[in-house]
């Protein structure tokens, strides 16, 4: 016993002694050496927004772990958006790491438990759920200036009437893009209209309508459009066994087997092959492949060019205007900020600087995704571009994205239910009503 | 790749071996002392040579098995996010043995009871197992003999074993998509439909078998073959003398004189293989339930879903489940007898 | 089957294999129609064995960006070297393939090292616990790895070893410790001891014995050891996942995550990336082979 305390405690001391010697390695945790703000001219070049107080001295090294990455350009982007404070503020520097979505979640909330979280996350929407149920993240309405923001963005961040993060880019419906050869110039008006097109494409090795057929996302529009939702009133009951659940399972159903204008299997990855290769007259997909979608086809990642046409998914018939979910990326900050003064303005005002009109701009330019910032979303740029304007007319249809720790129990049980769909299992009464057990002995474990 | 970050990866791992050596020397000065100069034992030498490793395994296996029973008794998730202390008393987070029987009677992620995981896990483990003791078998004694090209055979055919899994696994998941990969365009060739592997229950789990046999049978095949090397031929040629055929001398001789080799691997592969998290979390992609074993859904149930203390009672469940088979095995088959003497 | 690692099998002693003949089934060489079936048995196995192999070599020649394709060749079309160049030149590839070598010869080195000593005192010695101590050992290859992870990334936080080398080799070799003990020990005890008596008789103390005659002989189990040491770190995803978050200290399972990204995977470069990582490894594992088949298996055999 004794050694292993005296073992522990030499150990721990050599790396905290030598750990504090490592050259090069910026602390994860809040600096140490943070003095008080002082009075007078802010240190450094005028920051971009003006700011209340004098921006603090001292040196802060950032950690901000991001969802983005490389392959599309948006982690270069946030890079250089970090690149730029900096180039403002000397005194802060960032260190930026990537990691996929879930394993930021898990990894997030791994850290907190240690008390070594990163300070800001760029990360989707979803997951102030379980972020706020575990009181990780910091609540911003003090610290952010709300109005400048979309509002339907800002909602998707907003629980029990608090604030938790920062817009960045929004959107993220899903819609229907097509093949302008394969499916003619405009847009379908119903689904019948649509899936007529589709069945005049879905020939010769085309297929008419791709989607992943793998997962719940894509259940989500047409469940809206048959006038259900995933909750009812308060928000956490699940009501997936419903009239509406079981037309949009059918409508799908019909998709694939009736109809027949879909691929026998497809995952996002075939679905998106198809359609870059100009195999599918239709895709739904979602606003984050327009960039994607709409290069030229000419370059090193071709897409359709000009060929693509963008829109909201038709109205259904019998039904009405599909509702896709709409979510974005956002800014967050971990709870430990709070607890410097410090810190905590210097990590709201990157917030509001990333969020400021001009890097907004930025990202509808560069990673073509419609902005968070109220200003920026009116701007030429997005409405002038058919392509935007349509995203944009497409997002306007959808709903918010529920946050809450349940929404991962519907998810998931509604994923089973579609992959249970998709073998061919047309007994919908029956897929809909395990859907709503599985979901319920989920959140009953929570 | 720049010269800072391979400068930063050297000195990390420098300072590993060096932290690690100064560590190792006070444990040992430590133990000089109280062992040598303070109680003069004759097991001094002993003690202080197994002492590294044990300390180390107390760190980094015991502590963290404690912590988990502890947890085990608590109600710690998502909602009550923080740090139990000693089981949970004084934060309310107590909740005694209610989540070791919620193991066995609630559904354990969604739909799936415990009942169903364990006869999954059991089936995944005999099928694997037995494949792949029966195909080592097999290629072993076709490669124990002189023949040329040996040396290639043996070679090529521990690829799957030599091949990062991670890789292996990635690539294999592929090979089972529907339209592209290789194991439905060789079945088309040969006439028949696609088949679902990916979406269906069923040849998803056949999918995953499949994999890990393809993983698993080098192994195998290479204790097989050592020990098939260690058994002399004097039995075989008395064997001959007697008008044996070459079954029976197999059953007669190899069998049996292979089995101090064989028994302990098909212990070690019936183990690994229960707790093989890899195959089905790179195959499946936690997307089907129904392909779920035992030590997948725990992952699941502690890194997805955030039910510490579930997944602390659950652990321990399956470790338990284990230790059992374990001892009755080695008692029953007395293999590792001989290690003890 | 596939553990955490891999296990090979360690080489019996020269002493040992001279004391009894090898056995070559059939004296007498086999008929040549059984011979042409043995080895078509044999090619088919070689052939399922490398085919992914195979696949991921044309994926990576694929030019473009595509992993799924409906053509079967296997030198694909307009087959060029792109993806690996990319791969090697505009990506962090070369410093996640260095850290991990880096990472996983600093593990084999201490397992290694904590492994010989360990076992040497299981089979020298008699002393209290011995038998327990085995067994726990044993014992520890039971416990499922998601079990360790959260308090083992709680302890290094505490001990402000996440993102560094330091917690990651110490959790790695300690994890491939009890094995590693297991295969020693096991060869250890089909060394005759007399050889080390008759070392000391002459004067060396207890541990030059080890060090000069127990050692040397035991060269094939050391190898197998420090493979599979090796191994077991190089191959490792979840310890380096949870341990390091730093873009410039991760290691390839980590680096390999960033070719797939949320929604889109790059997957020539990922077939690029993956005949990369394999080459070394499979290179090593096959230098290593004759060690690996031409023994017996530790502690189990008797006379």
């Amino acid at each position: 016993m004794k050694n292993r305390y005296r073992l522990a405690s030499l150990v721990a001391a050599l790396a905290i002694v030598v750990g504090a010697c490592s050259t090069g390695s910026s602390s994860p945790t809040a600096p140490a050496a943070s003095q008080p703000a002082t009075s007078g001219a802010p240190s450094g070049a005028p920051s971009a927004e003006p700011t209340e107080m004098a921006f603090p001295e001292g040196d802060f090294a950032l950690t901000m772990w991001t969802k983005e990455g490389e392959a599309d350009g948006s982690f270069q982007f946030n890079k250089k958006l970090t690149d730029a404070y900096t180039a403002l503020h000397p005194n802060v520097t960032f260190e930026l790491v990537n990691k996929n979505v879930e394993v930021l979640r898990e990894d997030f909330q791994t850290a907190s438990l240690a008390g070594d979280a990163p300070h800001i996350l760029w990360t989707v929407a979803d997951h102030i759920g379980p972020f706020t149920s575990a009181d990780l993240i910091l609540p911003l309405d003090n610290l952010v200036d709300r109005a400048t923001f979309v509002p339907a963005a800002a909602e998707a961040v907003t629980a029990d009437g608090t604030l938790w993060g920062v817009p960045m880019s929004f959107g993220n419906q899903l819609m229907l893009y097509w093949n302008k050869d394969l499916a003619g110039d405009a847009a379908p008006a119903t689904s019948d209209d649509w899936i007529a097109a589709a069945k005049s494409a879905h020939t010769g090795g085309n297929v008419g309508i791709a989607f992943n057929q793998t997962e719940s996302f894509w259940l989500v529009p047409f469940l809206g459009g048959f006038g259900g939702s995933v909750f009812a009133e308060d928000g956490v009951t699940p009501t997936l066994d419903t009239d509406a659940m079981r037309s949009a399972l059918e409508f799908l159903y019909d998709l694939k087997y009736t109809e027949q204008v879909t691929p026998a299997e497809a995952d996002y990855d075939v679905a998106d092959g198809l359609f870059k290769e100009g195999k599918a007259a239709f895709i739904i997909n979602g606003d984050w492949t327009l960039g994607a979608y709409s290069a030229p086809p000419d370059g090193e990642n071709p897409g359709l060019g000009d060929k693509l046409g963008v829109g909201p998914l038709p109205t259904l018939t019998g039904g009405e205007d599909p509702k896709p979910y709409i979510a974005g990326a956002f800014l967050m900050a971990s709870k430990a900020v709070g607890d410097d003064a410090d810190l905590q303005t210097v990590v709201a005002d990157f917030m509001q600087f990333a969020s400021n009109k001009d890097n907004q701009v930025d990202i509808v330019q560069t990673l073509k995704r419609l902005p968070g910032n109220a200003e920026a979303i009116e701007d030429p740029i997005v409405t002038g571009d058919p392509l935007l304007a349509g995203a944009a007319e497409a997002a306007q249809k959808g709903v918010p994205q529920p946050t809450n720790l349940e929404m991962r129990c519907v998810f998931d049980a509604m994923t089973a239910g579609v992959r249970d769909l998709f073998t061919g299992n047309n007994d919908f009464a029956g897929i809909s009503a395990s859907m709503q057990s599985g979901s319920e002995s989920c959140i009953a474990a929570l | 790749m720049s010269l800072d970050a391979v400068v930063t990866a050297i000195q990390q791992v420098g300072l590993t071996l060096i932290v690690i050596a100064i560590a190792v020397a006070a444990l040992e000065g430590v133990l000089y002392l109280l062992l040598v100069r303070g109680l003069k034992t004759r097991l001094a030498t002993p003690l202080m040579l197994v002492a590294p490793a044990f300390v180390g395994l107390a760190i980094l296996i015991v502590y963290p098995l404690l912590w988990e029973l502890n947890v085990s008794f608590t109600n710690m998730s998502l909602r009550n996010f923080r740090d139990p202390g000693f089981l949970g008393l004084e934060n309310g987070m107590f909740v005694g043995l209610d989540n070791y029987v919620e193991v066995f009677t609630r559904p354990v992620l969604q739909l799936t009871t415990f009942w169903q995981l364990l006869l999954q896990t059991v089936l995944w483990t005999v099928i694997n197992v037995t494949l792949h003791v029966a195909g080592g078998m097999a290629l072993a004694l076709l490669l124990h003999r002189q023949m040329r090209g040996k040396g290639i055979y043996r070679a090529l055919i521990i690829l799957p074993w030599a091949i990062p899994q991670v890789i292996a696994l990635l690539i294999w998941r592929t090979e089972y998509n529907n339209e592209y990969g290789a194991a439905n365009q060789l079945l088309r060739m040969a006439g028949f439909d696609g088949v679902p592997w990916l979406s269906d229950p069923f040849w998803n789990f056949i999918a995953m078998i499949i994999t890990n046999v393809w993983l698993g049978i080098p192994f195998m095949m290479v204790i097989i073959l050592g020990g098939l090397s260690s058994i002399s031929s004097e039995y075989y040629e008395a064997a001959e003398m007697d008008g044996a055929n070459s079954r029976q001398s197999f059953r007669a001789i190899t069998l049996p004189l292979l089995r101090p080799v064989l028994t302990p691997a098909i212990i070690l592969g019936t183990v690994w293989t229960f707790n093989n998290i890899n195959v089905p979390f790179f195959i499946n992609q936690n997307e089907l339930e129904t392909s779920d074993i035992l030590v997948t859904a725990l992952f699941r149930m502690a890194f997805q879903y955030n039910r510490y203390g579930d997944a602390a009672a659950f652990a321990f469940v399956i470790f338990i489940i284990l230790l059992v088979f374990t001892v009755f095995y080695v008692r029953r088959t007395g293999s590792l007898r001989g290690a003890y003497e | 089957m596939s553990g955490p690692t891999s296990v090979p099998a360690p080489a019996v002693t020269a002493a040992a294999r001279s004391a009894r003949a090898t056995h070559q089934p059939g004296g007498r060489r086999d008929s040549r129609p059984k011979r042409i079936v043995i080895h078509g048995i044999l090619i088919l196995a070689c052939v399922i064995a490398a085919f992914p192999i195979i696949r991921v070599l044309s994926v990576a020649l694929r030019p473009g960006n595509r992993l799924l394709d409906s053509e079967f060749k296997l030198i694909p079309e307009g087959a060029t070297l792109n993806a690996f160049v990319h791969v090697l030149t505009e990506t962090d590839l070369p410093l996640w393939l260095f850290n991990s070598l880096v990472i996983t010869t600093g593990t084999a080195i201490v397992g290694l090292l904590v492994a010989a000593t360990s076992a040497y005192a299981f089979s020298r010695f008699k002393f209290p616990g011995r038998g327990v101590g085995l067994t726990a050992l044993l014992a520890t290859q039971l416990i499922p790895a998601a079990m360790l992870l959260v308090p083992l990334y709680l302890l290094a936080v505490q001990f402000k070893l996440a993102n560094s080398y330091v917690g990651m080799v110490i959790a790695l070799s300690v994890t491939a410790v009890p094995f590693s003990i297991w295969i020693l020990k096991g060869y250890y005890d089909t060394v005759p001891i007399e050889l080390e008596e008759a070392a000391r008789i002459d004067g060396c103390s207890q541990l030059e014995a080890f060090w000069r005659i127990l050692l040397p002989l035991s060269t094939p189990a050391l190898v197998v050891v420090f493979l599979f040491n090796f191994l077991a770190a190089w191959n490792d995803y979840f310890l380096a996942r949870i341990l390091l978050s730093k873009e410039e200290l991760l290691t390839w399972p980590l680096g390999l995550q960033r070719f797939q990204a949320q929604f889109q995977a790059q997957w020539n470069d990922l077939a690029a990336a993956s005949i990369l990582i394999s080459v070394p490894v499979v290179l090593l594992f096959l230098y290593s082979s004759k060690w690996l088949v031409s023994g017996v298996t530790a502690g189990g055999v008797k006379g």
